[in-house]
């Protein structure tokens, strides 16, 4: 019998073998992109494969060095091959003039609700639709600054965890609240995203 | 266990997750200081090339905004080359190797030239593949040994895996392409020298404190 751990490893390495032979074939650059996506989902399941609470902790950086290099990669793509037209209108359809308003506060007073980073992903997809469906000359350095400012005030509930543990009812609400504002802001980004003078 | 690095000369412990520096790991991180304070204060290279078979030449301008932008890559490429340096623990390393990954790119794509944005896709693919061996290796130190403590593997009791060690240190080959500076030779065209010779720095000292990290687990 082969224990657990050692099968999934061995599935791991197969599928890295697969992924570094298909980007090996492929010449088309825009795929080649696409490949190294599949390369880090191989890479994530490496960590999780561990299967302890620290490897769950270690997913998220991993996850967000790989999507920061996915990001990256796809602009310099973008101005390598000169995109620079601006998508069309997007659907222009009734239920996206009234729905968004009512979903969008069901879904932000329901996050605020369940707090901290789930609670964040709630209201963020609320605001995320309401961005989605109505205008958005909204002003983002606004929603960047609180993003910030929320980041920040996370940080300093982790420091009052660590140097002060006495407080840590104080910091659990701070933390929890911190996160589900800075959740909520970035995930608003992505419903701004549809090319246009400020996308 | 060999001790290439010489006996600690500060600790500054979180938990178990700590930083400390070595005679080796400290000279590697005072370069990385210096030159990143050299990178603040330089100005960008002009650099002129010259039409063949005239008396003809370009000069190359560096844009503000341009230089802004390589210079912050460039001191964020610097301090995270100074977090890797004194990192005790081990995935921390990797997450430092990989923030230099990516301040590289940053470095680089900055400049609006096709070659260079060529030049710089193919490196941010291999820096993003070479994730895999780095976090995989890590991550196999993890499951072998329970720790991913530098100090507490290198004082032994530990049976860490070879092929865990051959992932990290791939992993950061590709993220740092030291061997392969050939490949990056198109990179060079472009102009601002300082920003640009921190990526070969950096490159080198990531690789030079991966093999202290390999030799000592």
């Amino acid at each position: 019998m082969i224990p657990d751990y050692s099968l999934a490893l061995l599935v791991a390495f197969a599928v890295t073998g697969i992924a570094f032979f298909a980007l090996m074939r492929e010449t088309d650059g825009l795929h080649r992109l696409l490949l190294t996506d599949l390369i880090e989902v191989v890479t994530l399941a490496f960590i999780a494969l561990v299967g302890t609470d620290l490897a769950e902790a270690l997913i998220l950086p991993g996850l967000v060095v790989g999507t920061s290099e996915l990001i990256a990669l796809s602009e310099i793509y973008r101005v390598k091959e000169g995109f620079v037209r601006p998508p069309a209108d997007g659907l222009r359809i009734e239920v996206m003039e009234s729905a968004p308003g009512i979903l969008a506060a069901l879904l932000v007073v329901y996050g605020i609700v369940l707090s901290g980073f789930s609670g964040g992903a709630v209201a963020g997809l609320g605001v995320l639709f309401y961005f989605l469906c109505r205008d958005h000359n909204e002003r983002f350095e606004l929603i960047e600054t609180a993003s910030g400012y929320s980041w920040v005030l996370w940080i300093i509930a982790f420091f009052i965890f660590m140097i002060l543990p006495q407080y840590w009812f104080f910091a659990v609400m701070l933390a929890g609240s911190a996160i589900l504002v800075k959740v909520m802001a970035k995930m608003s980004l992505i419903g701004t995203m549809r090319g246009g003078p400020n996308a | 266990m060999p001790d290439i690095g010489g006996s600690d000369l500060f600790v500054l412990e979180f938990g178990d997750i700590l930083h400390y520096y070595t005679p080796y790991t400290l000279t590697l991180f005072v370069l990385a200081l210096i030159f990143t304070a050299l990178a603040i204060l330089a100005r960008p290279e002009g650099q002129v090339d010259i039409a063949f078979g005239g008396d003809a030449y370009y000069a190359k301008e560096t844009a503000v905004s341009e230089m802004r932008f390589r210079r912050f890559m460039t001191i964020a490429c610097g301090l995270a080359t100074m977090g890797a340096m004194g990192s005790g623990d081990i995935f921390n390393f990797t997450l430092f190797v990989s923030l230099v990954g990516i301040a590289n790119i940053g470095i680089v794509a900055a400049v609006k030239n096709r070659h260079v944005l060529n030049a710089a896709y193919e490196y941010g693919i291999v820096a993003m593949v070479a994730t895999l061996p780095l976090f995989g290796g890590a991550a196999l130190v993890l499951a072998t040994t329970g720790t991913l403590s530098i100090p507490a593997l290198a004082a032994g009791g530990y049976a860490v895996p070879p092929v865990g060690k051959v992932l990290l240190a791939l992993g950061v080959i590709g993220e740092g392409m030291a061997p392969f500076y050939a490949a990056k030779a198109e990179m060079f065209r472009a102009p601002g020298a300082p920003y640009v010779i921190m990526c070969s720095l950096s490159s080198l000292l990531i690789f030079l404190r991966v093999v202290e990290i390999v030799i000592t687990i």
